[in-house]
């Protein structure tokens, strides 16, 4: 989140409670506004079309359809978001601006090929039983998700972020309304309308990329020279969705917690719902992390870069080396702390808001331990973050990948213990994973100096 | 000639001398590489080797000597061209007591500049660790060139220095000045690991050859002989004082008049340190004159190794000039020089606007190339111009040194800064006298040094640098004067004959390499079995008798002769 930093600055720099809350309240939005806006669009089609008279599987399996397009455009794109990124950073600094666009078309075939292929192969193999438009419209879903993620990368990169979050309530405005206008046709009608307003958002998306980025050529693939790109990102950009995600997946086709919803695709009952609360109580955790990492943090860390290149006495480095880690120390602690007071505050109240949204309240327990994972993957977020920034892409693959393992490894074991332990193995591999994150950062901030001074690479 | 890429050079594996030469011979056309020259081809019978130490081969033309035949072995190393390995640096923790005698090493180069004591033993404690070191120092060993790269000990002791001494607040300037100044250090040691097999080291300045000099020695076990022409150090000091490379991050309020900027002292004392370890490593340190040797004993080297030697021209060549000479003076100055601000060209073309009021007929020729500094030569020119002093002053241009001669009256030397100029010995030899600036040698040249030489006579004038009058009027003293002239040009003749013929100097290094082959022949008596081996050369036996050291066994080396016979003057 590039950029965010001087915008959050100038709304801290009034320097009332009220311009604090107001910080906060800007870093929310930006930084959780694309995914709770999909989630809550979501969840929005489910209760609006509750009271008219659509059978309420049609709604359910609208809702899982969505959800395994978010989790397999996630997936799928994975490999080139944190790379590509960082493709596009690196062209600015050089000052290459005109590579942007062709690469970026260049990407976006990639990813429309790979998820069209996937796709197609899915709706004529898997979904032999559903209806011709369903199955149309799923493949035309995958491909547009994984083209808006890629393009919401671009543009979070290049500091768009209000147009991001403009486009997105707009894009969900329209699915959520196209939805309800058309759930006269059922199924497809509520997947038609969603699927009609992601391709408003894409259109939006790439309008502006083409605005801010013109170029002479129209594709161009730098992106994959071998000396361009890095695979370590891409490793982690893959491995960190689907860490994320394969919790999920081995509830949902574990057959005692899973149950078949359209075509092969698995919902689980009891787990999914809690998941979703879950997530949208991190919002403020989400906000915390962003406004430590990008306002004081890149000040110590630009400082301790610039004192170290242009002449700065040795006690002046240390100095904003420190400064570096107290405020890792604060924004990691922040974010704890504020994950804490949501979680007690799910704790207090979740049984009064399960029932309000006429959901059994046998999965309460089950909702704690979710938000409380959900918290710490935020503080893996900035964890994982603090590591790009310090360019130490190997420590954050390790990370990810023990993630990755761990969740499956835990799930498992967790699935075969019992309903008393299910959410324990999303929560424990974060627990793990944080925990290794911060002893190694400790000796990664402790050794700065000399990893900066003597191993650079000599070419 | 060969070319650079020095596929064209003779290789050896072994050789009797071994030059270390740093930017002069074969590469450099000067005084310094016409006297390696000299010397080679003074000792016919000596198998030389050659390393040439150079910055860049990108500074280098072709060579600029003949290579003679006995030199068997030449290479060339460029210190600031490397191949640099692409790799990623791994984290070691380093070898805290090897970086803690390191600590110690620099420790007794410190002593060694504060104390000014007792230089032998001052010299002994640095040759001491340094032998400690060594070994330590080759790729694997705990000190070498990745450990001081990339070791957590290498980066404690860096900070730690950095916080005790440097008074400089940039600590990335210090950092990356220590690392480049350490640089050449392990490379200078492969060098020495590969290099061919001495009985003799003969390095040809301090600096980083005299530091190779010093790496050969423990190396090899050679005994190493130095002979400095300028003073190494000293004109890196000019250098430094002059540059405006080298970072000064004081800011303005920290500075105080008269205080060197760190970096600059850094560097000053980092070639003392290597003059230093030259120093201690050589058995015979030699100097052009008196003044250049007590310079020498003043930065750390022990007064009894040293011993001076000047040079010597080909004094035949010279003398068969002085027939061709008139009787009276003719009214000709000469400068004999590069048209080149260091000769100071501008200070005799001012002189002359003075002579030629008292001597009208008077002309001033000066004789040397001037495509080394053309935009100081269209200066000069100017100056004659504004004096109106076309008439008399005359630019020739490179000319060979023996057709001048018999035609002038006076061989004039206006240079700020000089060594022993062989120039004013020729002009001795072929009875020309001289006014001269006082820089280097030429008081010595002119005056004589010692009552003996004094009694010869003064052999011309000494002036203060850059000052036209003086030069001007101790040029009429001498020209107008016959009688005076006469004396003069007598006493240039007795002693150039007497003290700087080549013969001498070839006399004089003969007893010099025969005193460095005997050490060699006893150290390697003491350890037959380390020493032995088949030099190769027993079947090169010279015609002249007595002339050079023998090789071959080492348990049967004749006692050498201590003065070779070669042809009379």
């Amino acid at each position: 989140m590039a950029g965010i930093g001087f915008e959050l600055r100038r709304i801290l720099k009034r320097g009332t409670l009220l311009s604090l809350l107001g910080a906060y309240g800007y870093a929310g939005v930006i930084g959780s506004g694309p995914w709770v806006l999909s989630i809550v669009g979501i969840l929005a089609v489910g209760l609006l079309t509750i009271s008219t008279v659509i059978p309420k599987f049609a709604v359910t399996q609208f809702q899982v359809s969505v959800t395994y397009l978010i989790a397999l455009s996630l997936i799928l794109t994975g490999p080139f978001q944190l790379s590509y990124t960082r493709f596009v950073a690196d062209r600015m600094f050089e000052k290459r601006n005109d590579l942007v666009l062709p690469n970026f078309h260049a990407v976006l075939l990639t990813v429309t090929w790979i998820s069209g292929i996937a796709g197609l192969a899915a709706a004529i193999f898997l979904f032999d039983k559903e209806s011709p438009a369903y199955r149309l419209l799923m493949v035309a879903g995958l491909v547009l998700m994984s083209n808006i993620w890629i393009a919401t990368v671009l543009l979070s990169g290049l500091k768009q972020h209000k147009s991001i979050v403009a486009l997105y309530a707009i894009g969900y405005g329209v699915s959520v309304a196209a939805s309800i206008a058309l759930h006269g046709f059922g199924l497809a009608g509520l997947l038609g309308g969603f699927v009609l307003g992601q391709a408003v958002l894409l259109a939006g998306m790439l309008g502006l990329v083409i605005r801010e980025f013109p170029s002479d050529r129209f594709m161009s693939f730098e992106f994959f020279r071998r000396e361009l790109h890095f695979k370590s990102l891409m490793l982690i950009g893959f491995a960190y969705n689907l860490a994320i995600w394969i919790d999920k997946f081995m509830f949902w086709y574990w057959p005692p917690t899973g149950q078949n919803v359209v075509g092969p695709l698995n919902a689980s009952l009891i787990y999914d719902l809690p998941i979703f609360l879950a997530y949208l109580s991190i919002i403020p955790g989400m906000a915390v992390f962003l406004l430590r990492l990008e306002t004081d943090f890149v000040d110590y860390y630009d400082a301790y870069y610039d004192a170290v290149r242009s002449g700065g006495s040795l006690a002046l480095i240390e100095r904003y080396r420190n400064g570096m880690v107290e405020s890792a120390r604060i924004g990691i602690f922040e974010i704890v702390k504020i994950q804490t007071i949501a979680a007690l505050l799910v704790i207090v109240a979740g049984g009064g808001l399960l029932r309000a949204l006429g959901i059994s309240e046998l999965y309460e327990t089950l909702l704690h331990v979710m938000v409380i994972g959900a918290g710490m993957q935020v503080v893996l977020l900035g964890i994982l973050n603090i590591f790009f920034y310090l360019d130490r892409r190997r420590i954050a693959l390790y990370l990810v990948g023990a993630f990755l393992v761990l969740n499956a490894l835990f799930t498992g074991v967790t699935l075969a213990l019992g309903p008393a332990w299910f959410g324990y193995g999303y929560a424990g591999s974060l627990l793990v994973v944080c925990v290794a994150g911060l002893i190694v950062m400790d000796r990664v901030f402790e050794q700065l100096e000399y990893h900066t001074f003597m191993l650079q690479r000599s070419a | 000639m060969g070319d650079a890429g020095g596929q064209d050079f003779p290789k050896a594996s072994n050789v009797d001398v071994l030059l270390l030469l740093e930017g002069t011979f074969p590469y450099v056309a000067g005084g310094v590489s016409s006297w390696v020259n000299q010397i080679i081809r003074g000792f016919p019978q000596i198998r030389f080797g050659a390393i040439f130490l150079g910055s860049r081969r990108s500074d280098y033309g072709e060579i600029k000597y003949a290579l003679p035949d006995n030199l068997v072995h030449l290479e060339c190393h460029y210190l600031h061209e490397h191949a640099i390995e692409d790799y990623q640096p791994a984290p070691t923790d380093g070898d805290a007591e090897a970086f803690g005698r390191a600590a110690m090493l620099h420790d007794r180069y410190r002593e060694a500049r504060a104390a000014r004591g007792d230089a032998i033993a001052a010299g002994r404690a640095i040759e001491r660790e340094f032998a400690a070191l060594l070994p330590q120092m080759r790729a694997g060993g705990a000190l070498d060139e990745r450990a001081f790269l990339h070791s957590r000990e290498s980066w404690r002791q860096i900070t730690d220095n950095y916080r005790a001494r440097c008074t400089d607040p940039s600590f990335v300037d210090y950092f990356w000045t220590v690392r480049i100044m350490h640089a050449p250090v392990w490379r200078l040691l492969a060098i020495a690991d590969r290099a061919p097999r001495a009985r003799v080291l003969h390095t040809i300045s301090t600096g980083y050859a005299g530091f190779l000099g010093a790496l050969l020695r423990h190396v090899q076990g050679a005994p190493l002989v130095l002979t400095e022409h300028g003073i190494y150090t000293k004109e890196r000091k000019i250098d430094l004082f002059q540059s405006a490379w080298i970072r000064d991050n004081r800011g303005v309020f920290e500075r105080r008049g008269g205080e060197v900027a760190y970096f600059k002292d850094l560097w000053i004392r980092f070639f003392e340190a290597l003059g230093r370890s030259c120093y201690a490593a050589s058995m015979r340190i030699v100097a052009l004159y008196e003044a250049n040797r007590q310079r020498q004993i003043a930065d750390g080297a022990p007064a009894e190794r040293t011993l001076c030697i000047p040079n010597g021209i080909d004094l035949q060549r010279f003398a068969m000039l002085r027939g061709e000479r008139p009787a009276d003076p003719p009214p000709i100055l000469c400068l004999i020089g590069r048209v080149v601000p260091i000769k100071d060209v501008k200070t005799f073309i001012r002189a002359m606007r003075s002579v030629v009021v008292h001597i009208p007929h008077a002309q001033a020729w000066i004789a040397g190339p001037e495509d080394e500094d053309p935009e100081y030569a269209r200066e000069c020119r100017l100056v004659v111009e504004s004096l109106q002093l076309e008439a008399h002053v005359k630019f020739l241009g490179f000319q060979k040194v023996p057709e001048l001669l018999p035609k002038i009256g006076l061989v004039v030397l206006s240079s700020i800064s000089e060594a022993l100029p062989l120039v004013l010995l020729e002009g001795f030899a072929a009875g020309v006298p001289c006014v001269a600036t006082d820089v280097g040698a030429c008081r010595q040249l002119v005056y004589g040094h010692g009552p003996e030489d004094e009694a010869l006579g003064a052999a011309g004038e000494v002036v203060r640098i850059a000052d036209p009058q003086a030069l001007a009027d101790a040029a009429v003293r001498l020209l107008a004067d016959p009688h005076r002239w006469r004396q003069a040009a007598a006493a240039g003749i007795a002693r150039v004959e007497r003290y700087y013929t080549q013969t001498r100097m070839f006399a004089a290094y003969q007893a010099v390499y025969d005193e460095a082959m005997g050490r060699a022949a006893e150290a390697c008596a003491a350890e037959p079995s380390s020493r032995k081996r088949a030099d190769g050369d027993a079947a090169a036996s010279p015609a002249k008798p007595g002339a050079g050291p023998r090789s071959g066994c080492p348990a049967h080396a004749t006692q050498p002769a201590l003065v070779s016979t070669t042809a009379p003057d």
